[in-house]
């Protein structure tokens, strides 16, 4: 494998008894060695996020090509989402990615508690940066600015619908091109009245889709986070073994990885006013 | 393989060279500088140049966390390829869309579904008219075909 740095490291060298044995505990009986393991280990996880990588491409590319076919409309919707609030969001990813990396430090020099410490810091921040998600989720929910065909729904906001205005044809010619109808109006994160026109919805489904799916990561991560929590607290690790530190570390940077990503091209597109 | 440098301590057990604490503490400021600069860039008008600027300050952004949180900086060179590989084929992907979908018409301003310019008519394998409108679209009247 790739990472044979230190092979001899293992078993026989760190001696003792005890040392043997909980080295062939976490030894997998398929592997020579713990460097050959984590190697496996590692590689798997890496192989793992460049799957995760063209998973959140496909919705990349289809941000590219709405926001390349509509820029307009891109620059008048995002004035609804609050830059505020996603980069204190951002922030606060970021500072669990902090954490994580710094729990992985901690295990490797064997310090469990600050081991604990670190990773409890990275749950508490993902749970902050959930609930932040929530109020801006429901702010939108209660505008009606909202995916597809919910999207300005009089269920969610009747009076601030706009009338409707057929056109009679699909065409582009400027001579009897209908008029855009008035879709949507609402007030803005500068408190400016703005109308969005029905397909504005576009914005609103790539928001809700990337950041909910980047938010199911968040949620799986907690899931993750914990469990290797509750293992370091059960004292399951030690600087020989600290692979599922080291993964679900992995795994929360990828996280942060797509949100520093989704924050500029969902948040800060389009002209500033 | 040794890496020689001042900001690094023991190896630690079979996972190789740990740097210190503050190393990390360096990286995190470095990304929050950049957060609090996206931002501020957003705020001004650089015209096409804002998405540019946007996209770029994220990729340094994003080399900061995969080099030195992710340790790919001194992992092993093969998880590098991995995840470059990643994008390589992502970009191929979009590359190809991108071909596929500029090359079918235009978009109509007010359904905002995919259209033949000269016709008006629902352009075929372009983008659908969105769900919104789709009502009002399906009792439309097609323009005649020249």
């Amino acid at each position: 494998m790739t990472n044979v740095s230190e092979p001899t490291n293992t078993r026989a060298e760190l001696g003792g008894q005890k040392s043997a044995r909980s080295s062939s505990a976490f030894l997998a009986h398929h592997f020579a060695t713990a460097a050959q393991q984590l190697g496996a280990a590692k590689l798997g996880m890496w192989i793992f996020i460049a799957t995760e990588i063209l998973m959140f491409g496909g919705l990349f590319c289809a941000y590219s090509v709405w926001r390349g076919a509509e820029p307009e409309i891109f620059d008048q919707a995002h004035h609804f989402l609050s830059k505020p609030l996603g980069a204190a969001n951002t922030i606060v990813l970021l500072f669990s990615s902090l954490t994580a990396a710094l729990a992985v430090r901690s295990a490797g020099l064997g310090h469990r508690q600050a081991t604990s410490a670190y990773l409890f810091a990275t749950i508490a921040c993902a749970c902050v940066f959930l609930v932040v998600k929530y109020f801006e989720y429901s702010h939108k929910i209660h505008l009606g600015l909202l995916p597809g065909h919910c999207f300005g729904h009089p269920g969610f906001s009747e009076a601030m619908r706009g009338g409707r205005e057929v056109g009679t044809c699909l065409r582009l010619d400027a001579s009897d091109a209908p008029v855009m109808p008035e879709w949507l109006r609402a007030v803005d994160e500068s408190g400016r009245v703005r109308v969005l026109p029905p397909r504005a919805n576009m914005f609103f489904g790539l928001y809700f889709v990337m950041t909910g799916l980047h938010g199911i990561h968040v949620l799986v991560g907690i899931g993750v986070l914990s469990w290797v929590l509750v293992r370091n607290i059960r004292g399951s690790f030690s600087v020989q073994y600290y692979t599922p530190v080291d993964l679900a570390a992995l795994y929360w940077h990828l996280v942060d990885l797509v949100w520093i990503y989704l924050f500029p091209l969902l948040y800060l597109v389009g002209k500033p006013e | 393989m040794t890496i020689e440098r001042t900001d690094l301590q023991h190896p630690a057990g079979d996972h190789g060279l740990v740097a210190t604490a503050r190393f990390y503490w360096v990286i995190f400021g470095t990304l929050v500088l950049l957060t609090v600069l996206t931002v501020s860039a957003s705020y001004a008008d650089f015209g096409q140049a804002n998405i540019v600027i946007a996209i770029l300050i994220a990729t340094i952004k994003a080399s900061l966390v995969a080099l030195f949180f992710m340790h790919l900086w001194r992992g092993s060179a093969f998880h590098t390829v991995t995840f470059l590989g990643a994008f390589l084929f992502l970009a191929l992907f979009m590359l190809l869309t991108h071909d596929d979908v500029r090359t079918r018409g235009d978009m109509d301003p007010t359904y905002g579904g995919t259209v033949i310019p000269r016709t008006g008519q629902v352009a075929p394998g372009g983008a659908p008219v969105t769900s919104a409108t789709a009502d009002m679209v399906e009792t439309a009247r097609p323009a005649p075909l020249r």
